[in-house]
């Protein structure tokens, strides 16, 4: 029984431990990320692209002079306080996701939590915020769900589905080497595919397209082959990806082996831009769209872009920013920024501050209008961009302006053998 | 139709080897290893940095990670299960569960959680038989499991071994009266059993994505195939994991690929209301 | 039980009903309700699985079918305190059903079955569009006690405790009523049980149920009190896992069992992932396997038995 005892107050007082007194020049953030479990490896990165950003701002960063608190260090109307991220693992679970959120609130003091990359567990962890009157910040879950919810203190940077499915067919109606009228659909069975199809079925049907086959399947699936013979006997013009890394490497093993090439290859995003993905198996499957929000390839337009791109490749071992990374650390900044001109910690300050955002597009990193928040929370001034796979990188081939390969796109989709 | 049905056994025949060896273990010595998908997931990174880092194709690979397995199949015997047999049942599977985890975050650690995979190797590319395109590795792998099956079969029906080892499975006491030492037949059935996953999650690697949590995709289903062969059935275990790949692929093709993994349950569940005993099980 | 040992468990039900007085970080407050949970679920489990020796692995279905009827009831504006009993209805309704065919199942056989259930019920409810599918279901945020939400933790932790307080005179009287006998009869030899007149396929089904039961109205809990509920939590295979491991890791088979096993699990998967789970070294988790292992190896009759080891009797 005293055994018992013992490790139950030794498991007990671990926590306690990790109770860090609140200093007076350091302002704490929480982050949730699922650090472990399936979406590690993009849970890493994204931790990697935020501490980054809080580089940027305790740092100084000359060289980055128009974005906001880079030239100085740390938050200047707060006395130059310096801002710290506690991380927690939401091993890619909303119930754990919710548990942290409520640890990083009520143990680490923060003052705004930052997070969470997959819907369901933004769910859950922002309504613990908005229980506890947190402000919240989400920089990547598309989920237009999200800011139907009536919140107030939900605050999200990334446009969401509606607007990138937008973007998707506004790009198609510019295709004009090969015809676009037939869409089919394949996404995997949680919130992010589901969410990716709804938008799909209200804007093919407004761009007068046609979705001739839709394929639902179960995420981690051993075997795709019997999804990619219902698409290729469906005979899309364009076939469109809501998938994470490890079905996206499946997928394009398995219709490449069938040698089923899809004239028009598109992908939303998530597992198409991973690192991971473009390294392993992007010399097989040159040629293939995406959905991003980030383009390496735009530091003529945006100088900044490479110079963070830099920056988080000699911190992260080589890897590049994509959508993913670049969003979260576009996050961190508007929040910082948010809690610099409240001038202060008092969760409604930050609230007010973030509510009136208003960053131009010279003024933050991600190829944008701006970010401003309309009355549900949503930036309404983002958008997405179209890339495509060519040589080692993805680059822009939408919107026109943003074109640096004036070859692309290179249309229709074939295999590379 | 024909198509989604040769693909079916295909993927089923990689269901069957990675379901024979786990029938192995459990068959005989009673304990479910909740780390036998992990096994595999060992088996896949042991090919994988074989090649990587070696340059050894995969199907070389194969039987040196089919080695290792067997090691460390041996040493999970060893170490964890023989100690706990005395005990409750149920604490085996407790163990095991720990292992697996265990064994999991090692190699999140180790590898990091970024997912691998092989560029082409020997095997790589397509085959078309009988009008139907497959990829030339899942081919290569049902095949070389049939092999691997066929000479289980043989090792386990038809020497004196086998007998032992039939032996222990019916009735352990009985057997180690008529001087058949158990304790030595456990640790070679773990050796075999985990050795034949190895292999399988080697060639794997010639079709699929590493990664550590990747034991889980073939896990379940593995678990179900001996399940529904029944148990103490190596024959059955391997029927099971084909008939599971083809009722997949039938149904992603006649219904729809979402309910692909429903219906290899709805299939099990059926098998068990009129043969409660799974298709060919003993006890 | 001894009267020692009655007055260590009078005394552990004083100390948490009055912990969140004393103590008033919700965190604490939220590790000791997922403690009573577990042990909850844990002691639900064993009616089947301790007593009646029948190990299901699939559990986890009638948290979900607890936790999904819960919630859509309060989508039509149907309060909790109706729907998590109505939760808990719903799953015994389903063990009912889908015990017939599978209480006939020996050991292992009912195992894989209740994991296929589990499975199969999760693909089913993924596609159901109407009960949410694959996005899930939410509760709306508001401080109405007729709603049973609230903002803070605090009056959930009452709930829960309430909750588990019920479950543990639950089992407890069913494992000291004839239901008790029988069962354990029939885990020990049902042939011979039936024999003697045990009237085994109604009792059977009588633990399925009732476990079913406590179990769903637990999901009931459990989906008010996470605020959402999405396939992939509900009808998880993992949690399913967790529950077992929670009872066995206890004791099977005893009264405390699981609450013990749940009291040093859950703070030790806390624990671990607080310390370390920020770092994303995957560390935490490591942890908490050599832990399961090393309990398994060293306590293999469970925790009870430090307890046990010290006493006389033996359960």
């Amino acid at each position: 029984m005293k055994k018992l005892m013992v490790v139950l107050i030794a498991c007990l007082g671990m926590p306690l431990a990790q109770a860090a007194l609140a200093q007076d020049n350091v302002i704490r953030i929480g982050a949730i990320y699922p650090l472990s479990g399936a979406l590690a490896s993009t849970g890493s990165e994204l931790k990697q692209a935020i501490e980054l950003a809080v580089d940027v701002i305790n740092k100084p960063h000359p060289e980055l002079k128009d974005i906001p608190l880079a030239a100085g260090a740390g938050l200047p109307h707060l006395g130059g306080a310096k801002v710290e991220v506690v991380f927690a693992d939401s091993q890619g679970k909303p119930e754990v996701g919710q548990a942290e959120a409520q640890r990083l609130i009520d143990q680490e003091h923060v003052v705004a939590l930052i997070g969470a990359y997959q819907s369901a567990v933004t769910k859950t962890t922002s309504r613990i915020a908005e229980q506890r009157a947190m402000p919240f910040l989400n920089p990547e879950s598309s989920s237009p769900d999200l800011t139907e919810r009536g919140y107030k203190w939900f605050f999200r940077t990334t446009p969401n589905d509606e607007t990138f499915i937008g973007n998707m067919m506004q790009f198609l109606d510019e295709v004009k080497a090969v015809p676009t009228k037939k869409i089919g659909v394949v996404y995997e069975n949680t919130d992010f595919g589901v969410n990716t199809y709804k938008a799909l079925q209200d804007f093919a049907k407004r761009s007068g397209r046609e979705i001739v086959v839709n394929v639902a399947y179960a995420a981690g699936t051993a075997s795709v082959n019997s999804e990619s013979q219902k698409l290729a006997a469906a005979k899309p013009d364009v076939a469109i990806f809501a998938s994470y890394t490890s079905d996206a490497l499946l997928f394009v093993r398995t219709m490449r082996e069938m040698n089923y090439a899809p004239p028009i290859f598109l992908a939303n995003d998530a597992g198409f831009i991973d690192s991971r993905f473009v390294s392993e198996v992007g010399p097989q499957v040159q040629g293939v769209l995406t959905r991003d929000v980030w383009a390496n390839d735009l530091y003529t337009i945006k100088p900044v872009i490479k110079q963070l791109n830099d920056l988080f490749k000699s911190r992260s071992g080589g890897k590049e920013l994509n959508g993913n990374s670049a969003r979260s650390l576009q996050g961190m900044l508007v929040l910082a920024d948010a809690i610099d001109r409240a001038g202060s910690t008092k969760p409604d300050a930050i609230r007010q501050a973030l509510a009136s955002t208003n960053l131009d597009a010279d003024r933050i990193v991600m190829p944008w209008a701006g970010v401003k928040f309309d009355s549900k929370g949503q930036n309404e001034k983002g958008q997405g961009l179209i890339l495509q796979l060519e040589g080692d990188g993805y680059h822009t081939v939408w919107p026109d302006r943003y074109k640096q390969m004036k070859n692309l796109p290179v249309l229709p989709f074939t295999w590379k053998h | 139709m024909l198509e989604a049905f040769v693909t079916g056994l295909s993927n089923g025949l990689i269901y069957a080897v990675v379901a024979v060896g786990l029938a192995l273990i459990w068959g005989i010595t009673d304990v479910i290893n909740f780390a036998h998908g992990d096994f595999l997931m060992l088996g896949m990174y042991a090919a994988y940095w074989m090649f990587t880092l070696g340059h050894v194709d995969p199907t070389l690979a194969a039987p040196i990670a089919a080695c290792a397995l067997g090691f460390v199949g041996f040493l999970a015997y060893a170490l964890i299960i023989r100690p706990l047999q005395r005990g409750p049942v149920m604490i085996v599977i407790l163990a095991t569960f720990g292992l697996g985890l265990v064994l999991r975050q090692l190699a999140f650690i180790f590898f990091s959680p970024d997912y691998r995979n092989l560029p082409d190797t020997w095997l790589s590319g397509g085959i078309r038989l009988a009008g139907v395109s497959l990829g030339r590795p899942q081919v290569v792998t049902g095949l070389v499991s049939l092999v691997v099956i066929g000479v289980l079969f043989v090792l386990v029906y038809r020497t004196r071994w086998g007998s032992a080892l039939q032996a222990v499975a019916e009735d352990r006491q009985a057997a180690s009266l008529v001087g058949i030492a158990s304790d030595r037949v456990n640790a070679q059935v773990w050796m075999l059993g985990s050795a034949m996953v190895g292999l399988a999650g080697a060639l794997l690697t010639t079709f699929f994505y590493v990664f550590p949590s990747v034991g889980a995709v073939f896990g379940l289903l593995s678990f179900v195939a001996v399940a529904m062969g029944g148990f103490g059935s190596l024959p059955g275990a391997f029927l099971s994991g084909i008939l599971i790949g083809v009722i997949e692929a039938m149904t992603g093709y006649l219904i729809a690929p979402a309910f692909k993994t429903a219906s290899v349950f709805v299939a099990f569940l059926l098998v068990l209301w009129y043969r409660p005993r799974g298709l060919f099980g003993r006890w | 039980m001894s009267r020692t040992g009655a007055a260590v468990l009078a005394l552990a039900v004083v100390l948490l009903a009055a912990f969140p007085l004393v103590v008033g970080d919700p965190f604490y407050q939220q590790v000791v309700v997922m403690m009573l949970m577990y042990g909850a679920l844990g002691a639900a489990w064993n009616l089947v699985g301790g007593f009646l020796g029948r190990v299901s692995f699939g559990h986890a279905v009638f948290l979900g079918l607890g936790a999904y009827t819960t919630l859509l009831l309060l989508r039509t504006h149907v309060t909790p305190w109706l729907g998590i009993p109505v939760g808990g209805l719903v799953a015994a309704a389903i063990a009912f059903v889908v015990g017939r065919p599978t209480l006939r199942l020996s050991g292992h056989y009912f195992a894989m079955a209740t994991l296929a259930l589990l499975a199969m019920t999760h693909v089913l409810v993924v596609n159901w569009s109407w009960a949410g599918g694959a996005v899930g279901l939410e509760a709306p945020i508001a401080n109405n006690a007729w709603l049973l939400l609230f903002r803070s933790r605090a009056p959930y932790y009452w709930i829960a405790f309430v909750l588990a307080l019920f479950t543990l005179c639950a089992t407890f009287a069913l494992a000291r009523a004839k239901a008790g006998y029988y069962w354990r009869a029939i885990n020990g030899d049902e042939a011979a049980a039936r024999s003697l007149g045990v009237p085994a396929d109604r009792y059977k089904m009588l633990a399925f149920a009732l476990s079913a039961a406590l179990t769903g109205a637990w999901g009931g809990f459990y989906s008010i009190y996470i605020g959402f509920i999405d396939p992939d939590s509900a009808f998880n295979l993992t949690l399913s896992i967790q529950i077992v491991l929670v009872a066995i890791l206890g004791g099977v088979g005893t009264i405390i069992g699981p609450w013990l096993g749940a009291a040093l699990l859950i703070p030790l998967a806390e624990g671990t992932r607080i310390a370390m789970g920020g770092s994303g070294s995957g560390l935490d988790l490591l942890l908490y396997g050599l832990a399961i292992i090393l309990v398994s190896l060293f306590l293999p009759s469970g925790l009870v038995t430090l307890r046990l080891r010290r006493g006389a009797a033996r359960r």
